[in-house]
């Protein structure tokens, strides 16, 4: 049965990188449908490519920079996004999930609908908690997403 | 011929982390020439302090996202030898099986998708897909879902696996799932075997450069080192006692970087498959050996460039010692062995395991209540930063004639070669939404 993929990407030891963890661990003490799977996708990188197969839409929790102030988020489709700078593939040895995507894609691979659940990082550095802003901001980050994960298991069944 | 030019070559490209190359020329003599990494400082050791001996795993294995299997194995090493744990012979089988998946998986990744461009003349994999070269690609693809299925079946997940616990596994994978792998493995060495020949067709855009150095690596008459043996120097031999291994990785500190430096005999050491490669190669399997000779690969070699060949050659070994040791476990019949309880004691505890990148070494104090005093990690990157520098010290005035592009690509090469893991543990994204 193909499934709607929740996967939180970060990094625990980078105190707001890990927030795609730490929201997805929220979240997923609630119990879902079958239907939905969750999964700590960790540092993520090229390693994503192979779980993609599995969805029809997953939401990706992640800590992205679009110059907000912390703690705002964004929930955007994979269309929606447009890289600030040119593309360079495969960067990073962690490749960065937007690369990930297109070779995904390229492969024809990629699940029908990817969302990106996007939270704006204040503190990176080394550390295993968020920074205040985005503490005091967990519980609406998680309602939130809650909400876009209900509204996506209803489109589901439409 | 005397030419001014600088080379600043900032964040170099499909390598993990950030690390810069610096190159001044004028009148034709190098002025100023640095390879230097900008990440800030780890501290991971003082996250480790306070917390208890079955914690340390847990959290070391979230240091990597690619040797998340290997910290927590050196992690696990370093706990259990501090509280005297004698494992099971299948715990040691199945480490072995992990060790093998995530060095497969690494090593696939650099080679298909970081290496393997550079061979081809394009800048990243994405261009390859629907030229000529798919096939290729398809097949890197496929090489690497094999690597990460296999770290999911045996440690319970392929990123910060979940089933490696103190004094053992928490779960065993099934009968049927291991000879579903080992059907899937020997579909993989004939995949390997096409891939090494697609890559020796293009191995002519390897720079022939070679620079003596010292290559350490665990070794042991009894296989080749990745889970277990004996810290060894080509310079030197066998360090007798591993918990004094800091006489072989002095760590010390340059002003251009903030990771640490080491060097033991010379001025520079390397780490890595090579440097496992001119210790060990003779332990390796013969379908391994047979890929070494294709490229003309021969211990000892002084090509850094040759680390991604090293890389491929173990990357069958892998295929071919755990065919081998899946038969081991079957033949003996999986049992439902529960993790050792350990006696928590006061101690101190060392664990070795060679990585993808090379030796990586946990070291722990712990108090008599479990809980860790003192904690060190020796990254196996960090071991290579000295060696990369000499390297481009020597290699530098033997292209300075070049054109400078090209003198920019070889150094980029060169630090790619050595497959730097510089920053693991970020992957922070920066983008417009519109």
């Amino acid at each position: 049965m193909k499934k709607i993929g929740i996967i939180g990407i970060g990094n625990l030891l980078r105190k707001d990188d890990g927030i795609g963890i730490i929201l997805l661990q929220q979240v997923q003490k609630k119990k879902f449908p079958a239907t939905v799977e969750c999964l700590d996708g960790g540092i993520g990188g090229m390693n994503l490519l192979h779980v993609l197969p599995r969805y029809e839409s997953v939401i990706i929790i992640d800590a992205v920079d679009f110059h907000g102030t912390p703690g705002e988020w964004r929930y955007v489709s994979l269309q929606d996004i447009r890289r600030k700078k040119e593309i360079i593939p495969a960067s990073t040895h962690e490749t960065d999930f937007l690369n990930v995507l297109r070779l995904s894609e390229e492969l024809q691979e990629l699940p029908a609908h990817v969302f990106i659940f996007a939270v704006q990082p204040k503190d990176m550095t080394v550390g295993t908690t968020l920074s205040e802003e985005l503490t005091s901001k967990l519980d609406t980050l998680e309602l939130n997403l809650q909400k876009k994960i209900q509204e996506r298991i209803k489109a589901k069944k439409l | 011929m005397s030419k001014d030019f600088s080379i600043h070559v900032e964040h170099v490209t499909r390598v993990e982390g950030h690390g810069n190359i610096t190159l001044n020329v004028k009148n034709g003599s190098i002025e100023k020439l640095e390879w230097s990494v900008v990440e800030a400082p780890r501290f991971f050791e003082a996250m480790l302090r306070g917390q208890q001996f079955n914690e340390l795993r847990p959290i070391t294995s979230r240091i990597c996202g690619i040797c998340s299997i290997g910290h927590s194995l050196a992690s696990l090493k370093a706990t259990e030898d501090a509280l005297g744990v004698k494992l099971s012979e299948q715990t040691e089988l199945f480490r072995r099986l992990a060790i093998h998946a995530e060095n497969m998986q690494s090593h696939i990744l650099h080679i298909g998708y970081l290496v393997a461009p550079d061979l081809l003349g394009v800048g990243s994999v994405f261009p390859l897909i629907g030229s000529k070269h798919t096939d290729t690609v398809l097949k890197i693809v496929k090489l690497h879902r094999l690597a990460n299925e296999m770290s999911d079946l045996i440690c319970g997940r392929t990123i910060h696996p979940i089933r490696l616990v103190v004094g053992g596994f928490s779960m065993f994978p099934t009968e049927k799932q291991l000879v579903h792998l080992q059907k899937r493995l020997e579909e993989a060495r004939s995949l390997t075997q096409e891939l090494a020949t697609v890559i020796h067709s293009v191995a002519d855009k390897l720079p022939a450069f070679e620079r003596e150095t010292e290559y350490i690596a665990l070794s042991t008459p009894k296989e080749y080192a990745f889970y277990d043996g004996d810290l060894t120097s080509t310079d030197t031999g066998t360090l007798k006692d591993y918990k004094k291994y800091q006489e072989i990785t002095n760590e010390y500190l340059v002003p251009q970087s903030t990771a640490k430096y080491a060097k033991h005999h010379r001025d520079s050491y390397m780490v890595g498959a090579l440097a496992r490669f001119n210790l060990n190669s003779k332990q390796l399997h013969p379908a391994a050996q047979d890929v070494a000779k294709l490229f003309g690969l021969k211990a000892i070699n002084y090509n850094p460039f040759m680390n991604t060949i090293a890389q491929l050659v173990e990357f069958m070994h892998n295929i071919e010692d755990s065919l081998q040791l899946i038969d081991t476990v079957l033949n003996q019949g999986i049992k439902d062995e529960k993790p050792v309880k350990p006696k928590v004691q006061a101690g101190r505890g060392v664990g070795l395991v060679e990585v993808p990148r090379g030796l990586l070494i946990h070291d722990y104090t712990l108090n008599s209540k479990g809980y860790c005093t003192k904690a060190n990690c020796i990254i196996p990157t960090n071991q290579n930063h000295a060696n990369i520098q000499k390297d481009m010290e020597k290699l530098v005035p033997e292209i300075i004639n070049r054109p400078e592009k090209e003198i920019e690509l070889t150094l980029e090469m060169l630090v790619r070669a050595y497959d730097p893991c510089i920053s693991c543990s970020t992957h922070y994204l920066d983008v417009t939404f519109v």
